[in-house]
């Protein structure tokens, strides 16, 4: 099993006006280099900073981070590309 | 201006450029008068550190924090993975003969790990392996140059064999990181295994061999297996520019 955490900190500080990288860092008490690694999905913050974050955007930690299977969505992947070639190449049919 | 002015907000903080005076400082005094003025150095090295972990010194957020763990950690590994060679080194006959140095090229593999894996954490690996490089192929440029001046036709070749292929695995590692990766790692332990195989360069003393392992090859090693992990997202630096939030909201309108 491995997980993979999702931020949604880009869309929302552009769903609240354009909200500077520099402002969010200022309103949660980190550096902008922390926001940034987090938008790049390069650190996960604690679950103190987390819920600081959500707090600024008045949404529920939830909706600013996701947990993703990782192996859930490489076998989905797969059976979505495996089902895209049946389609192409109908069965019984093979490519000359 | 706005480029320049975020430029100069990067700069260091306060306590790393009073931890870094007192480490100049600690060095130039312990030449000049007394090596007990490395008691400095350690001091600017180690202080700033010491009074984190005691929590009274709060200069860093957790992402800082974390990197600098990180990076100690990975300084404990390399370290003792060099400790256990040096001790088997020495019980199997092996002797240094300036054994007082052993300390200081022991301190600079520390330092190097430590710094390198901190920057990693900050930058993202691939752009901070091509800061290394590009370094690597300046500060040779400038060797290979000053060669030049006393003689030229010798100082040109070792500029096209020992600075251009930085540059050229600078702009590979942009392109084709893993290939560059693979190529740092080789052309390391080739040099490396040719430096430390029995006879070459036999008059340099052990620990000579040693230092110049860590500083030349060192950085390259780390680079290569830098390169080798796979690719984060946007790492610090490509975000570093002021208009970055427009940029941002460009991409998420578009999404």
């Amino acid at each position: 099993m491995s997980y993979e955490i999702r931020s949604e900190v880009r869309k929302l500080r552009f769903l609240h006006g354009e909200m500077t990288q520099e402002e969010l860092a200022r309103r949660v008490g980190v550096s902008r280099q922390t926001i940034v690694a987090i938008e790049g999905g390069r650190y996960d913050p604690s679950v103190s900073l987390a819920m600081r974050i959500a707090r600024v955007f008045g949404v529920p930690v939830e909706q600013v981070f996701t947990l993703y299977d990782t192996e859930d969505e490489r076998d989905s992947r797969v059976r979505s590309k495996q089902s895209d070639a049946q389609r192409i190449i109908p069965p019984g049919r093979t490519r000359s | 201006m706005r480029s320049s002015v975020a430029w100069i907000r990067w700069g260091p903080s306060p306590v790393s450029t009073i931890a870094g005076v007192l480490v100049i400082a600690g060095l130039l005094l312990s030449s000049v008068i007394s090596y007990w003025f490395l008691a400095l150095t350690a001091v600017g090295a180690f202080g700033p550190g010491i009074l984190r972990e005691f929590g009274w010194l709060k200069d860093q957020d957790e992402f800082k924090r974390r990197a600098a763990h990180r990076a100690g950690y990975h300084a404990f590994i390399v370290t003792g993975l060099a400790a256990f060679f040096i001790y088997a080194y020495t019980r199997s006959g092996g002797t240094f003969e300036v054994a007082t140095e052993l300390s200081l090229v022991y301190l600079g593999l520390l330092w190097l790990t430590w710094m390198f894996s901190s920057l990693f954490s900050y930058w993202g690996p691939h752009r901070t392996a091509f800061r290394i490089l590009i370094i690597f192929g300046c500060a040779w440029g400038v060797f290979n140059i000053g060669e030049s001046l006393t003689n030229p036709v010798s100082g040109l070749m070792e500029l096209l064999v020992l600075t251009v292929p930085f540059f050229l695995l600078a702009y590979l590692s942009r392109r084709w990181p893993r290939v560059a990766g693979v190529l740092l790692i080789a052309v390391s332990l080739f040099l490396l295994g040719y430096y430390f195989y029995p006879g070459h360069f036999g008059w340099a003393p052990v620990l000579t061999k040693m230092s110049t392992a860590i500083l030349f090859a060192g950085p390259l090693v780390a680079s290569g297996v830098a390169l080798l992990r796979p690719r984060e997202g946007q790492t610090v630096a490509e975000s570093d520019r002021p208009d970055e939030h427009h940029e941002s909201a460009q991409a998420v309108g578009a999404h």
